[in-house]
């Protein structure tokens, strides 16, 4: 299935690429999101409750970050396993543009789906990805629109990460999130900061897909 | 495939029904003719606690009228719909629909109630009860309470019922003399839930339709009201070039969540197709 939609958020885009790394944010929006975890700087994991119609399911979510240009956008691949209920993997594309009245998000997603739920919720993955996705960006616009920015002292080591309702089965949606997370307002020494965190990134992420491509 | 381990209780009555509901919550499911429910039970994609049988209430029972309006209970079945006299005479659009629900062993098990509870945007009953212009009653713990059908219907397998409620029953206001309705649906298979499907209602004069509601299945999130359309037909004389602008009002209305073998742009001609059907049938005849 496939996914495209675009939401104008009331805030500057600074603040809501901030949002889309700040996990207790995403926790927050993330419809059922029980709990999120990072496993490296640009890896996280999510435990999301779907309730869907007849479906109470759990879904354990891995989400990986790549193409990451903060404050413009990234590319998230994800995929989740729902026991015995079945599993989805896919990927999404978000990306931040600044607009009169706020920032435009606009995101894909392509998702597949096997399993029981593949079987029996085929019918209605459009639907419910599509309700979940509106249900995270209003949550979203609240948080962003109502609360206030927040700055975060930049602990840069700590790329935030979202872990979207993408991560499941019946809920692929919300391309939430993004990845690393720039300090809000980047001076002088942080800016410093920041480049050698994104330069040293880079080359980590490098190393680690030459060697998943040898192995 | 085996469900969880889950307690089961078969009630006997309304008021043990929502004390049940009141005490388990979220954890609690209730079991009428269980043809969604034991499947995703089965499948492990839903692990109650509790499965309440409302099946032994005998007052969630029977259809009857009761001056202007036709009754049916929660636990009618979807063949006793079919085959219900009072049904072909004040409601024959429920009648005219029946035989598309699933297959014959599903109709003898399923309910009325279960489905508008269930409030699947591709069932057959949702679809009908919002073309009729019905109210469901529930039952919770501060009493009745009516919602109408235009009300009742709020998103993705959502219904305005709340967590503590029961579905007693619809009330459908009965057929007069000038009624019309129209039904129809396309399925890839017979029985298979319909790509797309249409079910209208009206008071005809003469060849005009008045007080017209029309209302989409398997379109989007909900049955889906086509209000613009309805306007656009409200008491005019149907021709074919007033059909011609209806249609093309229908397909621009409407913006079609695809399904996996089901693009928008088809849902939208096909929804085109079966609206020229149905009217072409009113202005020939």
């Amino acid at each position: 299935m496939e996914l495209t939609g675009d939401i104008l958020i009331g805030a500057p885009r600074q603040k809501v690429w901030e949002g889309l790394n700040d996990p207790e944010i995403l926790m927050r929006c993330i419809p059922g999101c029980e709990g999120m975890e990072a496993t490296s700087p640009t890896e996280r994991t999510a435990r999301v409750a779907v309730k869907v119609g007849p479906v109470r399911a759990r879904f354990v979510g891995h989400i990986r970050m790549e193409d990451i240009r903060p404050g413009e956008g990234c590319l998230l691949r994800f995929e989740g396993s729902g026991g015995a209920a079945g599993m989805a993997k896919g990927q999404s594309n978000v990306e931040l543009s600044e607009e009169a009245g706020g920032t435009r998000l606009r995101y894909t997603a392509q998702a597949s789906i096997g399993g029981k739920l593949g079987q029996v919720g085929g019918r209605m993955i459009d639907a419910a990805s599509k309700q979940m996705a509106a249900q995270f960006f209003t949550a979203f616009n609240e948080q962003m629109t109502g609360v206030p920015s927040q700055q975060p002292a930049a602990p840069l080591a700590q790329a935030t990460a979202p872990p979207p309702v993408a991560a499941n089965a019946m809920a692929m949606a919300p391309p939430t999130a993004t990845p690393h997370q720039p300090p809000p307002k980047p001076m002088g020494e942080s800016v410093r900061v920041l480049w050698f965190f994104l330069g040293a990134l880079s080359t980590a992420f490098g190393v680690w897909i030459a060697s998943a491509l040898t192995s | 495939m085996k469900a969880a381990a889950f307690d089961y209780v078969k009630p006997t009555s309304i008021a043990h029904v929502l004390s049940l509901l009141q005490e388990y919550g979220d954890d609690a499911r209730l079991l009428a003719g269980g043809q969604t429910l034991m499947a995703t039970l089965n499948m492990r994609l839903s692990e109650p606690q509790l499965v309440v049988d409302i099946t032994a209430i005998e007052s969630l029972r029977g259809i009857r009228v009761q001056g202007s309006m036709l009754r049916i209970g929660a636990l009618v079945t979807h063949t006793e719909i079919e085959n219900s006299e009072l049904v072909a005479r004040y409601a024959p659009l429920l009648q005219a629909a029946a035989p598309h629900i699933a297959h014959r062993a599903i109709r003898n098990r399923g309910t009325w109630g279960g489905s508008i509870a269930y409030a699947d945007p591709a069932a057959e009953w949702p679809t009908c009860l919002l073309a009729l212009g019905g109210t469901v009653i529930a039952h919770g713990p501060q009493g009745e309470r009516r919602i109408e059908a235009d009300e009742f219907f709020t998103g993705l397998y959502a219904t305005a019922l709340r967590p503590d409620e029961l579905l007693t029953s619809c009330e459908i206001p009965v057929a007069q003399t000038n009624h019309w309705f129209g039904f129809s649906e396309l399925a890839r298979r017979h029985g298979d839930y319909a790509i797309v499907g249409v079910a209208a209602t009206a008071q005809r004069e003469g060849s005009a339709l008045n007080g017209l509601r029309i209302v989409l299945l398997g379109v989007d999130s909900t049955p889906l009201r086509a209000r613009l359309t309805e306007a656009m037909l409200q008491g005019k004389a149907l021709d074919a070039s007033l059909l011609t602008l209806a249609v093309a009002s229908l397909r621009e209305e409407i913006d079609p969540l695809p399904d996996l073998t089901n693009t928008p742009a088809t849902k939208r001609h096909l929804a085109g197709v079966l609206l020229q059907r149905m009217f072409a049938a009113v202005s020939a005849s």
